[in-house]
């Protein structure tokens, strides 16, 4: 699942796949081992194997972890990398990706005024309309940084902020999202902070493309002011 | 002469009651003193003084006193008298309450005015003549009745009881009188212009010009005087028209003279005219009238206008152009311009006047700009100016001082500003290249006359040491000596100040421009803060040796002048630090007091934060001191073998290098020990590091034919000899591994045992100018000097290389990172919302003080505030942060 899997790098991504196939367990059991094991493949099999976790203790108890997610979403028939999914976990105000706390989903529920997964599905064309909303896009923009980041980090890895940013600039047009993410890769490649992500809408939304109302002193994050730069120099916009 | 015109005015009023009315009979009077009196009061007298010198002056008193009658000038009583009749004469004796009271005036206020030089006066007794009955008149009507309201005449009026029949009295009125009266005036008139009235009597002239106003003639006479004038006029300005060539403006000047005369006579023999008819008709009087015919007239004649004003301008062009003028002529004849009027005087001279001299200025200007060089023509328009303004002390007015200087100012020196200032090879930039004073003060002072001139001084010059400055510190050839470099720059200070100081006066505009100036290209070579401090460790090590103290001051000040133009401040500490660090290692420091007194103008200069490091690394000195004799005290067996002198630097207040550790020969690394284990266990809790790249050892060395010698080397230098005890011949190599000295200052201390001549204690081979790592090394056993200690200093590159300057310039972007975000915290936490533009500029002005501020950097640690919840972006508007508490 794509927005489960954005917060992991593509190394740890493809040991997770590894040791699914190999041992069988659920994602959630693995990514656990792994964890436990610090990403080494070998000892993570040590850790899944010699103690298994005792369901009782297990902090994930009364949680939908991704493996449940999977079959919610399949039951809705939606992709898990939907993008409808982040409108639903923006509902629910789920503090992390492909996870919802017992709290979340009901209230999530509640307010959506959802008691069957018939109504949720109903609901579903309205959450995806919910996206041409200025207004809601923007809380669900902001949402998503906190939602997609790691627990514990104040910044949003690179991967995944890419990810992100595709997925959501393909809901809402701004030209020069590929170029932003090449800029980034080609000249940042660090993490994202909050600042910057919540800018990138602003700038989206108030520079055009071709930059004519750009102000070099308009407060912008000095990473927008490379990007400007980087943009060209590149001549990809003609000052 | 007084005295006698005051009987005479007396004398006359007299009379004229008598004549008039003859309502009161001076029945005492002595015929004979009567005649002689008159006699006296004639013209003549007055005509025959004004024939002498300064005569107007001395004959108007005579004129004054009487037309000053009305005012009670003279002792009130008797003029109350006259004044009395008159308006009986004009209120037709309508009074009623006519009393006769008896003249209260004391004998001694007769004796008081009585005239000195009348013998004839004590034939009778003087009381009885003023002894007379006097008419009081109720004056509440009457509009003349100033003086006449005594209290007597107020108090009288109340005793209704002494009232007694008015005087019946007619007047019988001669129908032909006025004809008759106002020709005699005519005559007079004529004779005066003829200036043949010394046979005139001033006292029956005014009595026929009164008379003629009393009897309502006053507009008779008033236009046959502005008539007979203008006659007068009309011939005076033929007679002008026909003088010839220069006697022109004689005539003129002598004709106008003369009008003036007369124009007088005819107002005092006006005078009752002017204050009672012309009041009343609101006319213009007498003498402006007079002035007004004579300008009408004389000079806006058609033939005499234009001629006038060209033979004027005539006079001055020839002066310009260096002939001598009657100037007293020219003079006599503005004045009447402005005799007639301010405006006569600006219409008919000032303005054409000051148009010729803008044409002849500019023709001249245009001459000598195309002739000389800059400064020759700025003299040329000095002197032009200062003649100007002599001309109208000479004969203008005044007030045509600034206009006329305007005109040359605008003429000689705005219209051609810029072509004096660009002159090539004799222009601004050629004054200021060859420092002359001279020529750059006439600038100056005449530049500042017209608008724009000192901006324009002030910009090219600017221009031209930014240029200069620009060429001075961005020439590589120029920056290789740094001490050059710098004195360069004092120089070039010393120049600039000298110019504004002497030729510039001072001018604070002018000094600020420099200071500028200086501020921008010293900050182009980002090297000025290390090539200063460089400056300054050369001037203490060896160049202020045997220099007094007060010029070491003024040496530091200049410094001083030269690190306040520093932007990065921050990067002169760092150098300084590294430069006085060495210093004070090596004990190269010529004065402490020089170093000290830096210090303090650091610090005065940039504040206790600034130099508390610098002097922490005095204060470690003198603790090392201190410290070393404690370690000797307690090892006395150490005073045998090697001595060994540690200084103890607190981190952090000495530039920290990275300490590069090596291989310390045995001899000498037993006695680091001992004192590692000393002051370790002096002080606990601390932790040595040797930083043996900043030593320096004294070694004693004999060589081949036993040659003895001390060798005052570095650290590593001793590391690399002592390897030499043990064997003749080494490779580059095998010094390389038993030192563990890093490459580099392996090859510079190399190449300073070997390659500088004189002091080249090994040998290398292949003899060449730079280390090879397959060079051998040997013991240059021929090794001679004149000296018993040789000094083998490191080759040092004095100024950094390419990466050390990397690294140093990295190390202070590093220290202002901390430095921006306190700056950042400490302004919003006092404003706690600030908009992006505000935050910039606060920031930069805050840090100016140290170095200038990134933009960018600033921008990044704003970033990074908010990353770290010391800030906030505000909700709705993006620009503006917010600061969390």
């Amino acid at each position: 699942m794509i927005l489960c899997q954005h917060k992991l790098s593509r190394s740890n991504r493809d040991k997770l796949q590894q040791f699914v196939a190999i041992t069988g367990a659920s994602d959630k059991n693995a990514l656990q081992a792994l964890k436990a094991s610090d990403w080494q493949l070998e000892a993570a099999f040590d850790v899944f194997y010699s103690q298994p976790q005792p369901r009782s203790n297990d902090p994930y108890s009364d949680m939908i972890l991704a493996e449940g997610i999977s079959v919610l979403c399949s039951d809705l028939q939606v992709e898990p990398q939907d993008i409808v999914t982040l409108v639903l976990s923006w509902h629910m105000n789920a503090a992390t990706a492909c996870e919802f706390s017992k709290e979340e989903f009901f209230g999530g529920l509640q307010a959506l005024g959802v008691d069957s997964i018939g109504k949720l599905q109903e609901k579903l064309s309205f959450m995806r309309s919910e996206l041409k909303d200025e207004q809601k896009f923007h809380e669900i923009y902001n949402f998503a940084f906190g939602w997609a980041k790691e627990k514990g980090q104040k910044s949003l890895a690179l991967d995944t902020a890419i990810g992100m940013w595709q997925l959501l600039f393909a809901e809402r047009e701004w030209p020069l999202v590929n170029h932003w993410c090449d800029f980034l890769q080609d000249r940042h490649n660090k993490a994202i902070s909050k600042d910057t992500w919540a800018q990138l809408l602003e700038f989206a939304r108030t520079v055009d493309p071709a930059l004519s109302n750009y102000d070099a002193e308009g407060a912008w994050p000095y990473l927008i002011d490379e990007f400007v730069e980087y943009l060209y120099d590149k001549s990809v916009v003609e000052k | 002469m007084n005295l006698m015109t005051q009987s005479k005015e007396s004398d006359s009023y007299l009379d004229t009651g008598d004549d008039a009315s003859s309502s009161i009979k001076a029945s005492t009077r002595d015929p004979s003193m009567l005649s002689e009196l008159i006699a006296k009061r004639s013209f003549r007298a007055s005509q025959n003084l004004s024939n002498q010198t300064s005569t107007v002056l001395k004959q108007r008193p005579a004129f004054n006193l009487a037309s000053k009658v009305d005012e009670a000038a003279i002792p009130g009583e008797r003029f109350l008298g006259i004044l009395m009749l008159e308006s009986k004469k004009l209120m037709n004796l309508k009074a009623p309450n006519t009393l006769i009271y008896r003249s209260r005036l004391s004998e001694e206020r007769v004796n008081r005015i009585k005239p000195r030089g009348s013998r004839n006066w004590g034939q009778s007794p003087i009381s009885s003549i003023y002894r007379f009955f006097f008419l009081g008149f109720d004056y509440c009507n009457c509009s003349d009745s100033g003086p006449s309201s005594s209290p007597a005449a107020m108090s009288n009026q109340k005793k209704r009881n002494f009232q007694i029949e008015a005087f019946k009295h007619r007047v019988v009125v001669d129908p032909k009188y006025a004809d008759k009266t106002w020709q005699i005036l005519e005559r007079a008139i004529h004779q005066i212009y003829n200036q043949d009235a010394s046979g005139l009597s001033f006292e029956e002239l005014y009595r026929n010009a009164y008379n003629m106003v009393l009897h309502k003639f006053g507009e008779k006479l008033y236009t046959g005087f502005i008539a007979t004038m203008t006659g007068h006029l009309k011939e005076k300005a033929r007679l002008i028209e026909a003088a010839q060539g220069g006697a022109f403006l004689e005539e003129l000047n002598k004709k106008w003279n003369e009008h003036n005369k007369a124009l007088e006579m005819i107002r005092d023999i006006l005078m009752y005219m002017d204050r009672t008819y012309i009041e009343s008709t609101k006319k213009p009087h007498v003498h402006p009238m007079g002035l007004s015919l004579w300008r009408d007239n004389v000079v806006h004649s058609p033939k005499i206008h234009t001629r006038l004003l060209n033979t004027l301008l005539d006079l001055v062009y020839k002066e310009r152009t260096g002939e001598v003028i009657d100037r007293g002529l020219v003079r006599n004849v503005t004045k009447m311009f402005m005799d007639l009027g301010e405006s006569v005087y600006q219409d008919d001279f000032e303005k054409p006047f000051l148009e010729a001299s803008s044409e002849f200025y500019k023709v001249e200007s245009q001459e000598f700009i195309e002739s000389c060089d800059c400064g020759d023509y700025l003299k040329k328009a000095e002197k032009r100016l200062t003649e100007e303004i002599d001309r109208v002390g000479h004969y203008l007015d005044a007030k045509s001082e600034d206009k006329i200087t305007s005109v040359v100012e605008r003429e000689m020196i705005a219209n051609h500003m810029q072509r004096l200032v660009h002159m090539e090879n004799s222009g601004l930039v050629n004054m200021l290249l060859n420092d002359k004073y001279e020529d750059l003060g006439r600038m100056y002072s005449l530049f500042r006359r017209v608008t724009n001139g000192l901006a324009t001084v002030r910009d090219v010059m600017t221009l031209h040491l930014r240029e200069m400055g620009k060429q001075l510190v961005t020439d590589p050839e120029k920056s290789k000596d740094p001490v050059e470099f710098v004195q360069r720059l004092l120089d070039e200070r010393d120049k600039y100040d000298k110019i504004i100081s002497t030729a510039f006066g001072n001018d604070k505009t002018f000094q600020n421009a420099s200071n500028s100036s200086f501020e921008y290209f010293i900050n182009l070579n980002t090297r000025s803060p290390e090539f200063i401090s460089l400056f300054v460790d050369d001037k203490l090590r060896k160049g202020l040796k045997g220099i007094a103290d007060v010029d070491v001051e003024v040496i530091l000040d200049k410094v001083m002048m030269l690190f306040r133009y520093l932007q990065e401040k921050d990067v002169f500490e760092k150098y300084y630090k590294q430069h006085l660090a060495k210093r004070l290692l090596s004990g190269k420091t010529v004065s402490d007091d020089a170093e000290k007194s830096l210090i303090v103008k650091l610090k005065t200069e940039c504040g206790y934060q600034f130099t508390s490091k610098l002097e922490g690394m005095f204060t470690d000195m003198k603790t090392s001191e201190d410290t070393m004799r404690g370690f000797y005290g307690s090892h006395p067996e150490l005073s045998e073998g090697p001595t060994l002198t540690v200084q103890v630097l607190t981190t952090g207040s000495w530039p920290t290098q990275p300490a590069v550790p090596c291989n310390l020969p045995a001899e000498v690394s037993v006695l680091c020990e001992k004192f590692r284990s000393y002051y370790l266990g002096t002080h606990t809790g601390r932790r040595l590091s040797w930083q043996t790249n900043m030593g320096t050892a004294d070694i004693k060395a004999v060589f081949g034919k036993g040659q003895k010698h001390e060798l005052n080397v570095s650290t590593f230098q001793m590391c690399v000899l002592m390897l030499f005890n043990n064997s003749d011949r080494l490779s580059y190599k095998e010094i390389e591994q038993a030192t563990e000295i890093p490459a580099p200052e392996l090859k510079r201390c190399l190449q300073s045992l070997a390659c500088v001549k004189g002091k080249n204690v090994i040998k290398k081979e292949p003899m060449s100018k730079d280390i090879g790592e397959d060079d051998l090394f040997v013991v240059n056993d021929k090794f001679t000097s004149k000296f018993y200690k040789v000094k083998i200093g490191t080759v040092v590159a004095q100024k950094e290389t390419e990466p050390e300057k990397q690294e140093t310039r990295q190390r202070v972007e590093e220290d202002r990172k901390p430095q921006i975000e306190a700056a950042i915290v400490r302004i919003m936490k006092s404003r706690k919302i600030l908009d992006h533009n505000n935050i910039i500029a606060e920031v930069t002005k805050q840090l100016q003080p140290r170095f200038l501020a990134n933009p960018t950097e600033i921008k990044k640690r704003i970033e990074s505030l908010i990353e770290r919840d010391f800030l906030e972006r505000d909700n709705t508007d993006r620009k503006l942060y917010r600061y969390l508490a």
